[in-house]
């Protein structure tokens, strides 16, 4: 038997057991404590707005400032917030950069697995996989440093700024931007994780529908990307689990206004900016120690723990009726 | 288990002999946190002091102005480096050190070089009554307004000096640091915002009320827009944050250091 060197203590079944099952219940007690430490902060930001903390009105950076200005009496601590600009930021900015990025995820997936040539996919896997643990910040000075500043000064027009002075100014930061850098953020993982799972379909199908004359690209639609379908799923939850805590790169490139964009306004909707939940945590980091801002804060970080959770759950409520037919998901 | 204590024994006792001599060779650490605009001058003063004074070394953290003061407050830093003036909301027992003064400026982007803004024009401007260049003359189309978030001693400067009783306008954007306003001026041909005197490198600086901004302007007293600088303790500093406070304010090797970008106190 392995003896522990230093101590002389054995490795015994029982003592591993032991062991390992401290270190799980010891991260499971973390995040636990991590919950309760969150919701127990925020508490009293909605205990004193209600469910209205999630709907809209009024203008949100206002009711920031009001709630920092707070007088130092905690009787009349200010705490009135409505949150929706942000929400609505949240999802849009995560939803439009998942959806958009799955498309490609999924075509490109198909391509390295089955139509590159041999030299080609030598070259594209290992970059898509660089590119999926390149950090954030860079996406981000590139945003801020090229495409800002090419939307602001060259996509949008003199007059289309105008039209909308008097509600929000148009300077670049903005819905495109940062939805096509959150794009291009996230699309690497998802391909990288669904060619794992086309690659995983059993060889045996793919050339039972050859025998039949199907082509290629049919057999892999048909069969290959149907049976990765719970692997799809889960590429997905975990780019929007990586886009929704995406805060410093799309503080700079998405906007710094919490400003709700109006799909009624046509075109100038992708030109209008947005500021997600993560992101406003970051600029607004500054003021934790005035007590009612911080409780408001921690208020942010629970609704994105909640989202964190109710996305989990999402996915394995997608994945059920998916096991029927397809391969194991992961 | 009689070789398990020893070999635990001589372990622990290893750890302390190495550690030991660490222990005595200990010099002081002074953590600074706080304001974004003092953090530059902080830094150029720390490593002149560190030239001439053995046995001290720096710790420069940012964060904002009421970081550094709530940081100082809880103890876990040593000096909290503030851009604004104390508040009734601070916590108690604070000494605020005046180490220096600052102008705040207001800066254009290279494309649209405007003279001069009074008063009146900047609150307009700021407070949303003007949304158009044209309306103060000035090249380029609708206003871009570039500012700060609630938290900043430099928002609270440019509220309290510049904007007086009216409400910045909703639209302007709010950035978290003066480096980010700079750099969204820079590339922004329609922007107008704030920054404190450090960070005019690459932009057009403005005259407010026909006084340029600039350090003899903000030395003199004609240039309005001028805040203090502040180095906040936990209750009188004391030991080598006495010596390190007492030598940026009196020392002239700190005052010229302080002479390049800001105001001295003298």
């Amino acid at each position: 038997m392995r003896r522990l060197p230093l101590t002389g203590i054995a490795w015994t079944d029982r003592r591993v057991e032991r062991l390992l099952g401290a270190l799980a219940c010891t991260v499971l007690a973390l995040i636990a404590a991590m919950v309760v430490f969150v919701f127990s902060k925020a508490w009293p930001s909605f205990a004193h707005n209600g469910l209205a903390w999630f709907g809209g009105g009024g203008n949100v950076d206002r009711q920031l400032a009001a709630i920092f200005d707070s007088p130092a009496n905690p009787n009349d601590y200010v705490y009135t917030l409505h949150a929706w600009p942000m929400l609505y930021a949240t999802a849009l900015l995560s939803g439009v950069a998942v959806l958009c990025g799955l498309v490609f995820a999924l075509l490109c997936a198909v391509f390295i697995v089955e139509f590159a040539p041999e030299r080609m996919r030598r070259v594209l896997e290992p970059a898509v996989r660089l590119l999926a643990a390149v950090p954030s910040v860079v996406y981000g000075l590139i945003g801020v440093l090229v495409l800002v500043p090419l939307v602001g000064n060259h996509v949008i027009s003199a007059g289309m700024k105008r039209s909308v002075a008097y509600v929000v100014q148009l300077d670049g930061t903005s819905l495109l931007v940062g939805a096509a850098v959150l794009t291009v953020m996230v699309t690497p993982i998802m391909v990288a994780i669904v060619v794992d799972a086309l690659r995983a379909v059993p060889r045996g199908w793919t050339e039972g529908a050859a025998a039949l004359g199907v082509n290629r690209w049919r057999a892999m639609w048909t069969i290959s990307v149907r049976a990765a379908r719970p692997a799809i799923v889960a590429a997905a939850v975990l780019a929007t689990a990586r886009a929704l805590g995406e805060a410093i790169m799309l503080a700079m490139v998405s906007g710094s206004v919490g400003f709700a964009p109006n799909p009624l306004d046509g075109v100038l909707f992708l030109f209008e900016p947005a500021r997600p939940l993560a992101a406003t945590i970051v600029d607004n980091a500054e003021g934790l120690s005035v007590v009612p801002f911080g409780q408001t804060i921690y208020a942010f970080a629970a609704v994105l723990l909640v989202s964190s959770l109710f996305l989990s759950l999402g996915g394995w409520a997608a994945k059920r009726p998916l096991k029927r037919y397809g391969l194991a998901a992961r | 288990m009689p070789r398990l204590t020893t070999r635990l024994a001589l372990g622990a006792a290893a750890a302390l002999a190495l550690g030991a001599p660490a222990a005595a060779a200990a010099k002081t650490t002074i953590t600074m946190s706080g304001s974004t605009s003092v953090a530059p001058l902080a830094a150029k003063l720390a490593k002149a002091y560190i030239k001439t004074h053995r046995g001290v070394g720096f710790k420069l953290l940012q964060g904002g102005s009421d970081v550094g003061i709530s940081d100082v407050a809880h103890d876990r830093v040593t000096i909290g480096n503030s851009s604004r003036d104390p508040k009734p909301t601070d916590p108690p027992g604070l000494v605020f050190n005046k180490i220096a003064r600052d102008a705040v400026c207001l800066i254009t982007n290279d494309a649209n070089p405007l003279g001069n803004l009074s008063t009146a024009q900047v609150q307009g401007i700021f407070s949303g009554a003007v949304r158009d260049w044209s309306g103060v003359p000035g090249t380029g189309g609708t206003i871009d307004l570039v500012g700060r978030t609630a938290a900043s001693g430099t928002y609270d400067a440019f509220n309290k000096i510049f904007m007086g009783a009216n409400r910045l306008s909703t639209t302007m954007a709010q950035k978290a640091s003066n480096g980010l306003v700079q750099q969204t001026v820079k590339s922004d041909p329609n922007g107008i915002g704030y920054v404190s005197l450090a960070f005019t490198r690459g932009v057009h600086t403005v005259a407010y009320n026909g006084v340029s901004c600039n350090l003899r302007n903000a030395k003199s007293g004609q240039y309005g827009g001028v805040r203090n600088f502040f180095m906040v303790t936990r209750g009188a500093p004391t030991g080598a944050t006495k010596k390190w406070i007492r030598w940026v304010q009196k020392n002239a090797t700190a005052q010229q250091i302080v002479a390049t970008d800001w105001v001295p106190l003298a």
